[in-house]
């Protein structure tokens, strides 16, 4: 009987429980799950996203003439299961609490979230390459001072490669190998080991 | 505008367009968000002067929810037309607009836009009360612009 009286003298102090939308503003929770958005520095192309989605709302078309590639989301398709922010290496796709999604029927192939995203030349070889974005660069090279992130990141794998193995030259020389051919270094290299 | 009872009808009946649920091939979760936005105080559509209704003929708005199956087809079309003029398709989830998740399957007829005319969407899967309030808002509006006591 007492609590019930509690509610009774809550519900008459604290006033109407009505949201007051439409009329006035209402409250958002901070992880409700509103809108897709694609941060177009950070997407890779991997197609990871496009794998999982299970309602097939995100396509990612390469460019005929390898330019680059057109990720898309189309919002009146997507079922918000965040499927595609979960395996996105990159962390490049996130879900905004950005609920106002009634919209009328003329505006239902507009609601996509679409970004062209365009290859770069290389800073050494100029071959067309995706250009990584600069926070994930440092995350990757944090623990190698030598490397410059901002030159790395606008190269290409084989460049990386060699300038990786020219930074390292001496420690590879170091390690010893087998010979391929019986020659006049495979006797070191046995005593070595 | 003439003074007539026509027009005196039309005036009087702005503000309560009355709802009409469809379920067409619904997991019931956009069901159930309608049925909130209803029923519970906390988001109450009767301050809209939107009631639902049981009988498809007194009906304004039509909310559909499911992505319409090749079973629910038939009767989907046939409780639609016993809406008088004019009426007000809303498709409420993502189901009836796209396909959603089913899109492509043989068991569906849909989308819903394939086989009526559809006016608004609410998109969601499903969507919260606020959105498909929202929707309804629109919904009324278009509903007012069809009756021509809203200009536009």
């Amino acid at each position: 009987m007492s609590s019930f009286l509690k509610i009774l003298l809550k519900n008459v102090l604290g006033g109407p429980s009505t949201d007051p939308f439409p009329f006035g503003p209402t409250f958002e929770p901070k992880r409700l799950r509103g809108r897709v958005v694609v941060d177009p520095d950070k997407c890779m192309g991997c197609g990871m996203c496009r794998n999982s989605c299970v309602a097939g709302a995100i396509d990612i078309t390469k460019d005929a003439e390898s330019k680059g590639w057109t990720i898309t989301v189309w919002q009146d398709s997507c079922c918000l299961c965040a499927s595609c922010r979960t395996y996105c290496p990159m962390k490049a796709i996130e879900i905004v609490p950005d609920w106002h999604s009634a919209h009328f029927e003329e505006d239902k192939y507009s609601r996509i979230e679409q970004h062209t995203i365009e290859y770069q030349p290389c800073a050494v070889c100029g071959k067309p390459v995706r250009v990584l974005s600069l926070a994930k660069a440092q995350e990757l090279y944090r623990n190698d001072p030598d490397v410059d992130p901002e030159l790395v990141r606008h190269m290409c794998r084989s460049c990386r490669q060699i300038k990786d193995a020219e930074a390292h030259v001496e420690i590879l020389e170091a390690i010893p190998r087998k010979a391929p051919k019986q020659d006049a270094a495979a006797p070191e290299a046995e005593a070595k080991a | 505008m003439r003074l007539d009872i026509d027009t005196c009808l039309k005036k009087a009946s702005v503000c309560s367009p009355w709802l009409f649920r469809i379920n067409a091939g619904s997991c019931n979760g956009c069901d159930v968000e309608l049925a909130t936005t209803a029923l519970i105080p906390r988001y109450d559509v009767e301050r809209l002067g939107c009631h639902y209704t049981g009988s498809p003929r007194q009906a304004d708005i039509v909310l559909v929810t499911g992505p319409v199956t090749i079973k629910m087809r038939d009767y989907v079309l046939r409780v639609w037309n016993e809406i008088p003029e004019p009426k007000v398709t809303v498709a409420v989830g993502i189901c009836p607009i796209s396909g959603g998740v089913f899109r492509d399957s043989y068991a569906i007829a849909g989308p819903l836009s394939r086989l009526v005319p559809v006016d608004v969407n609410v998109p969601g899967c499903p969507p919260r009360p606020q959105a498909i309030m929202e929707g309804v808002v629109l919904a009324k509006q278009i509903w007012m612009k069809k009756l021509g006591i809203l200009e536009g």
